[in-house]
């Protein structure tokens, strides 16, 4: 009966609803998940990349994390193509307001101008909404490190720990029950490769299914993005007794 | 009143061996008054590409601010540095098209390309490119500069000896030159390392 109100963005469904939006979500929980958790001395970004195969060109580029603007970055769920249109909005505002102020956009102000975008995709214009979640990691001045998260919808809030893409309930009950305030960036870093392990669909964890990327500062005082290069990842899943080996799966 | 003479300036850039350097005043004004003996007219987009502006301060300002912008978008695209011979072609666009009401500086782009070649270039207002090989120049004291360069300079030198070519080079021209001078700021730019001098000279 409610499918008669799906056809449209532009329509709400008679119990309120907005079926495009939730459809873009639904398109999201089949997408690879990302991690991010905010720690004292910085922000850990992780991402399980779906597409793994022999045949891809393996280049420098990254899958699933962007970096918007020295001091802000994101992980990405969703449909790749869409996302790729919003990072480079982002990347477009962001420099637009260092233009004009000749400083940093602070990140709430970036995380905020990229939602107004994505919520007229669900107001006017007959469009549909983009099908991606983001999480935001930056770091300003009047805030310090923040992490936020957004979805199709253009709603967006921050979070001390949040997960999104496939499975990204059961990470963020476990992130509740073992986040604290305190976290460090090396206890973050642990905290999301356990998380991501246990919540992942496939069976064994190497570094080629994932990124890691922080944000941090630099002892003299420069934001910095970091990716981890694929054998610090696979050094850091040793050290945690994280990864499992393909050959004990049976 | 001439609008490329309300300011002051003077800029100058030098090839050498597998380096180059560049060179401004420190003098900002307002027609005969001087306004700041500190004034920074080179500025550094990435660590082997450096962009001097000389002319109107204002236009200077915002011409570098413009093109910060579009430098970072594309290293955010490419995942890598602008190559100098690129970013050339780049500023002689954007001033284009202004053609009309154009920004009223000129500059210098000195940078380290493929292979750490040197590379040097300037152009007038509206953006015609002129390459060298060996110097370039601009500003106020662009006449005197012309002819100190011209007879100091020889091919091939090492970083400390065009230092001190650049310098002397520099330090004379401004000394003619009322509007320009109250010190010196010189980048030496190998492709190891970025020396950054202050030269001290007739403080007028």
């Amino acid at each position: 009966m409610s499918r008669r109100y799906d056809s449209r963005t532009t329509i709400f469904s008679p119990e309120g609803r907005l079926y495009q939006v939730e459809y873009a979500m639904e398109a999201i929980g089949n997408a690879g998940s990302a991690i991010g958790i905010l720690s004292k001395d910085g922000v850990v970004l992780i991402g399980e990349k779906k597409v793994t195969s022999k045949l891809l060109q393996t280049s420098t580029s990254t899958e699933k994390m962007y970096k918007i603007d020295d001091h802000v970055a994101c992980a990405v769920a969703g449909i790749m193509s869409d996302a790729n249109i919003l990072i480079n909005t982002a990347r477009v505002q962001a420099q637009r307001y260092t233009y004009a102020y000749q400083e940093p956009m602070p990140v709430e102000q970036l995380v905020q101008s990229l939602c107004d975008t994505k919520q007229g995709y669900t107001q006017f214009g007959g469009l549909r909404p983009f099908g991606v979640s983001f999480l935001f990691a930056g770091w300003d001045k009047n805030y310090g490190f923040q992490l936020y998260m957004s979805d199709p919808s253009g709603n967006y809030s921050g979070w001390k720990a949040a997960a999104i893409g496939a499975n990204n309930q059961a990470a963020q009950s476990m992130l509740k029950q073992d986040y604290k305030d305190e976290i460090t960036r090396e206890e973050a870093v642990q905290l999301a490769l356990k998380v991501l392990s246990k919540t992942m669909d496939s069976t064994s964890l190497t570094s080629e299914k994932l990124e890691l990327a922080e944000v941090f500062l630099t002892p003299s005082g420069n934001v910095k993005y970091q990716v981890c290069s694929p054998d610090s990842v696979s050094k850091l899943l040793l050290k945690f007794g994280v990864t499992q080996p393909a050959a004990e799966t049976s | 009143m001439q609008i490329f003479e309300y300011n002051g300036s003077a800029l100058v850039a030098m090839v050498g061996k597998n380096c180059f350097a560049i060179a401004s005043d420190r003098r900002l004004g307002v027609q005969l008054q001087t306004i700041a003996t500190d004034f920074q007219r080179i500025s550094k987009i990435h660590d082997r590409l450096f962009f001097g502006l000389s002319g109107l301060a204002t236009d200077a300002q915002t011409l570098y601010q413009r093109l910060v912008f579009r430098h970072k978008l594309y290293q955010l695209r490419e995942e890598r540095d602008m190559k100098p011979e690129t970013f050339a072609n780049l500023v002689s666009a954007i001033l284009y098209e202004k053609r009309f009401g154009p920004y009223f500086c000129q500059p210098v782009i000195a940078g380290l390309g493929d292979e750490d070649k040197p590379f040097i270039c300037t152009m007038d207002s509206i953006g015609a490119k002129e390459l060298a090989k060996d110097f370039v120049v601009a500003g106020t004291a662009s006449e005197s500069l012309y002819g100190a360069c011209e007879s100091m300079f020889k091919e091939d030198m090492e970083p400390e000896e065009l230092f001190e070519t650049v310098s002397q080079a520099l330090l004379s021209s401004v000394d003619r030159d009322c509007l320009s001078g109250w010190g010196g700021h010189v980048y030496v730019v190998t492709p190891t390392e970025v020396k950054e001098r202050i030269l001290k000279g007739r403080m007028d």
